[in-house]
């Protein structure tokens, strides 16, 4: 087994509002390893972006709490480091890209002196000082390597005058020129059209294989995760239902959620939409016992009610969270 | 045919969904401590300012009144402020002169308020005819002039006094109002909701009072909460100045004017009329802050 | 066709002047719908696809062109159109965050079109408020008190549905309406309109940027490209043999879940480029800077709509009776 670059263990994460406490994280367990390029599916609410959060620890902690579990970096806990140690390791090691560029890059500076900034900063970080042409050199490079056409004029551009695609690729030359071991990539190609999303995460996909990084890819568009990674979560109310090799876990999925969700997608083949999921994701607040999923389950049990499932292994490398599969000892 | 039945059970729905609106905005505006504090301080203010008569203990004082022997008394236990020159009783004088402040405040906003609001509408509805132009030139005119110049050369046009001073202050506000709602309206007017009403066929009045409106309340709410203060500092200031409430009544402005006169020596004569402004000011601020919040909209 | 045209649109051209120039949003395009059709008109940023609808649908005047439905003339902005229009025609809008008012409760949102268009006695009102609400599907008691925030996406958009389906309409405009929500609704959304398209003999045009969708859905297909229909095909025909160079690019990016569709999807054809803005349009082809297959001629003419058939027509110089193709 390779080393685990990143290890979320039955991570809990809570939000106090008006209402009462809302119970987002319910035991999320995921890990990316070296080299790795990990899926993370799942729909809106599920708390996807808050588990990216909560590993960069960006969480606005007066509503949000940390109720327990660990998110395990190369074996330490984030959740426990210093900010020292924190500022460190989202220079190094973390780095993310998020679904709208517009507000991820500063609107009153221009390209380059934001790459700029980033790139010197990370060198400074690793004990080097770069001449001002190195850095504008890298730049330029870091611009073109992701597809950029005339990276040059860009720099001298601000972003309100670039595209979307444009400016997704701008953070995506940020991200990857620090030389980060772990990208977190949410919803990156969301807002894009069909046609530029296509050219981004192919060349995405090339810059990491370049590098060795590792990706967690966070989507709600099983179509993305098919071609980019190697393997897929699938996440529904706060915990992950269901792990595998992507391909194997799509063309054969099991959880009664993942199955749900396989069939609403609208095929090529046109064979029609199915009805959906019916019912609707749970209230946070009063989460159903035991399987979060079963009130909307066809397949639903009395066990079901009562206890939450473990991730029982299914097949080789796949696993599913639920009793169809597995019962607790 | 909507039955007798379903129609009580339409309103009590209704009801119900506007008390849990105001709890959880109350649950907002309370994690506040100080906007909570704000709060108390300003109800104890108005309530005093109402019961004046009851409250105050030499009621008498806030009216023409003179008893030299009680003159230039330092605060004591029969008098918590003191006593002026001509021997009134400063503490009583001040809750009276809070029914001033109070009015004023009042008053201004609501003749400067509802002008300025409609105004904007209008002109932020209409932006790109002539209607936003001469509305928007209009307002920019009267936002040129300092406020205070302008109220200060109204009130020496006209007598100095309380009715006169309200209508100078609300004169100079009503601008800014009408420039808040106009950004406001003028932006929400491409919102796909304004556009599907108009699609729909419904008229402007509809559009501009039932759609746009109700979404610029709650920064306007906010604004003149905030606003109160300023505006009760403009008639202090007035008042102090000679053009506003005219001695011997007994406005806060007026009074820190006379008490000045007896400085440094009978420091309470200036000191607690000032001290009063700053506190209803205070607490108005407080308040609107804490409004702030209970709109602002919530992320999770 | 189906039947006889409900919906013409002749030569539309709409352009809005800016200060950085004239953009072409939607530059001389003509086609029809059907009764009881659903045309699917798809294209990415730029295309005009919303645009086009804005100037069916009346919040645009066309710069030129005819617009008419059910035989009269509509090209006119919403506020010089007749009532009865107003009732005919409606819009689904793509972001239900903002296509409600979250200051209004869906009680007064609903009852707008109906005191708009005096439809039922003010008393009945009530009661016609909660059969649109049963239509899509919401409780009445549960949902004619809530605001819009308190509410889900999904739940929005068939209140927006009711909403649009008030004041009796004949033909709805959709535009994107399920792009904003997760796949799980958005099928319960889309079984509800066929549905309801059904029941209520409604005509649709249905604009969205995904073509896996369309298969679904759409009975014909529209491509659109800066301003210019690429295409017109049946959907099967369409899926089967896509004839335009953009309609099979875009084909072949879309991101598919099953090795079935992978293998539907034309031989791989590489996106390149970025797409134009509409300002700075290309000459010739719109499209030839970034097609696989552009020829000579396709950098300095701009070609017509060829007929390729029953209901088939391809705007590309590769096909029909083109200059370069005699």
């Amino acid at each position: 087994m390779p080393d685990l670059l990143l290890d979320i263990k039955n991570l809990h994460v809570g939000f106090r509002i008006f209402e009462g406490n809302l119970q987002v994280l319910n035991g999320v367990r995921l890990d990316v390893g070296e080299g790795e390029r990990v899926g993370l599916v799942g729909e809106t609410g599920c708390g996807k972006t808050t588990t990216v959060k909560s590993i960069l620890r960006v969480l606005p902690m007066p509503p949000a709490r940390i109720t327990g579990g660990e998110i395990l970096y190369r074996g330490r806990d984030i959740l426990k480091m210093g900010k020292r140690q924190m500022q460190a390791l989202r220079r190094h090691e973390l780095t993310a890209i998020f679904q709208d560029p517009l507000q991820s890059l500063n609107p009153v500076f221009t390209i380059g002196t934001q790459l700029r900034d980033i790139v010197g900063d990370s060198a400074i970080g690793q004990g080097k000082r770069l001449s001002r042409r190195v850095v504008e050199a890298k730049c330029i490079e870091a611009l073109r390597q992701t597809g950029m056409p005339d990276a040059e004029r860009i720099m001298t551009n601000y972003p309100i005058q670039l595209s979307g695609g444009m400016r997704q690729r701008v953070c995506i030359a940020e991200a990857l020129s620090t030389n980060a071991r772990l990208l977190l990539a949410d919803e990156p190609t969301t807002n894009l059209d069909v046609t530029i999303q296509d050219q981004i995460l192919r060349r995405l996909d090339e810059l990491v294989d370049e590098r060795d990084a590792s990706v967690l890819m966070i989507t709600h568009s099983m179509g993305v995760v098919r071609d980019l990674t190697q393997r897929l979560n699938i996440m529904y109310a706060g915990s992950i239902v269901e792990a595998g090799r992507t391909k194997d876990l799509l063309d054969n999925p099991q959880h009664p959620y993942t199955q749900g969700l396989m069939a609403s997608v609208p095929k090529l083949t046109g064979e029609g939409i199915s009805e959906g999921i019916p019912g609707r994701i749970p209230n946070y607040i009063e989460p159903p016992r035991g399987c979060r999923f079963h009130p909307r389950c066809a397949h639903r049990m009395d066990v079901c009610e009562s206890e939450s499932p473990p991730l029982f292994d299914v097949l080789e490398g796949h696993r599913a969270a639920c009793y169809l599969y597995g019962r607790n000892t | 045919m909507t039955t007798r039945d379903q129609m009580q059970a339409d309103l009590l729905a209704s009801l119900k969904q506007k008390r849990r609106g105001f709890a959880k905005g109350w649950y907002k505006f309370s994690r506040n401590p100080l906007s909570v504090l704000g709060l108390v301080v300003l109800i104890l203010i108005v309530l005093a300012a109402i019961f004046a008569p009851y409250i105050a203990p030499y009621p008498e004082h806030a009216k023409p009144y003179t008893n030299f022997q009680d003159g230039g008394k330092p605060p004591s236990l029969q008098h918590f402020f003191g006593t002026d020159r001509v021997g009134r009783d400063i503490f009583s004088r001040v809750i009276f002169g809070y029914r001033f402040s109070l009015t004023i405040g009042i008053v201004v906003l609501c003749l400067g308020v509802a002008p300025g609001v409609i105004l904007g509408l209008l002109a932020g509805y209409h932006q790109g005819t002539w209607i936003e132009t001469v509305s928007m030139r209009v307002t920019d005119i009267f936002l040129a002039v300092p406020p205070l110049v302008l109220a200060l050369a109204i009130t020496a046009m006209l007598t100095p006094n309380l009715t006169n001073q309200m209508m100078a202050i609300a004169l100079v506000w009503w601008p800014w109002y009408a420039r808040l709602v106009f950004a406001l309206s003028s932006s929400l007017r491409s919102q796909y909701f304004v556009r599907e009403a108009e699609l729909t066929g419904a008229s402007r009045l509809h559009i501009m009072f039932k759609e746009i409106l109700p979404n610029c309340l709650a920064p306007v709410m906010t604004k003149m909460t905030l606003d109160m203060g300023i505006v009760i500092l403009l008639g202090a200031t007035l008042s102090f100045i000679g053009l506003g409430v005219q001695p011997p009544k007994p406005g806060l402005g007026t009074m820190v004017a006379e008490g000045a006169k007896r400085l440094p020596g009978e420091w309470w004569g200036t000191i607690f009329p000032a001290l009063a402004i700053v506190v209803v000011i205070l607490a108005f601020n407080l308040v609107g802050d804490g409004l702030r919040d209970v709109f602002a909209v919530e992320e999770v | 066709m189906s039947a006889t045209p409900i919906l013409t649109v002749e030569n539309l051209v709409k352009h809005f002047p800016t200060k950085r120039g004239l953009v072409r949003a939607v530059d001389d395009i003509s086609f029809q719908v059907g009764k009881r059709d659903t045309l699917g008109l798809v294209g990415e940023s730029g295309s005009g696809k919303t645009t086009t609808a804005q100037c069916i649908v009346g919040i645009y005047p066309p710069t030129s062109g005819v617009i008419s439905f059910e035989g009269s003339l509509i090209g006119v902005k919403f506020n010089r159109r007749e009532k009865r229009l107003k009732q005919q025609i409606r819009i689904v809008f793509q972001d239900p965050g903002s296509s409600l008012n979250p200051k209004r409760t869906i009680k007064q949102i609903l009852s707008v079109p109906l005191k708009v268009h005096g439809i039922g006695q003010p008393r009945d009102r009530l009661g016609i408020m909660s059969r649109l609400l049963e239509m899509v599907g919401l409780p009445p008691s549960e949902y004619l008190y809530k605001h819009p925030q308190s509410i889900g996406g999904g739940e929005k958009q068939m209140v927006a549905i009711a909403r649009a389906l008030a004041t009796n309409p004949g033909f709805v405009v959709l535009d994107e309406p399920t792009s904003a929500l997760d796949v799980s609704v958005q099928g319960k959304i889309i079984n509800l309109l066929m549905r309801l398209g059904d029941e209520l003999d409604l005509t649709y045009l249905f604009i969205t940027h995904d073509l896996s969708l369309m298969r679904n859905v759409a009975s014909r297909v529209a491509i659109m490209y800066l301003g210019k229909l690429c295409e017109i095909a049946r959907t099967d025909e369409f899926f089967r043999s896509p004839k335009h160079p953009y309609t099979r690019m875009l084909l072949s990016s879309i991101p598919v879940v099953t090795e079935e569709e992978e293998l539907l999807k034309p031989k791989k054809i590489v996106s390149q480029g970025e797409i134009p803005s509409p300002v700075d349009i290309p000459p010739g082809c719109s499209f030839h800077l970034r097609c696989p297959e552009a020829l000579p001629i396709c950098s300095e003419i701009d070609p017509e709509m060829q007929s390729l058939g029953e209901e088939r027509v391809v705007r590309c110089h590769l096909y029909g009776d083109s200059p370069c193709n005699r």
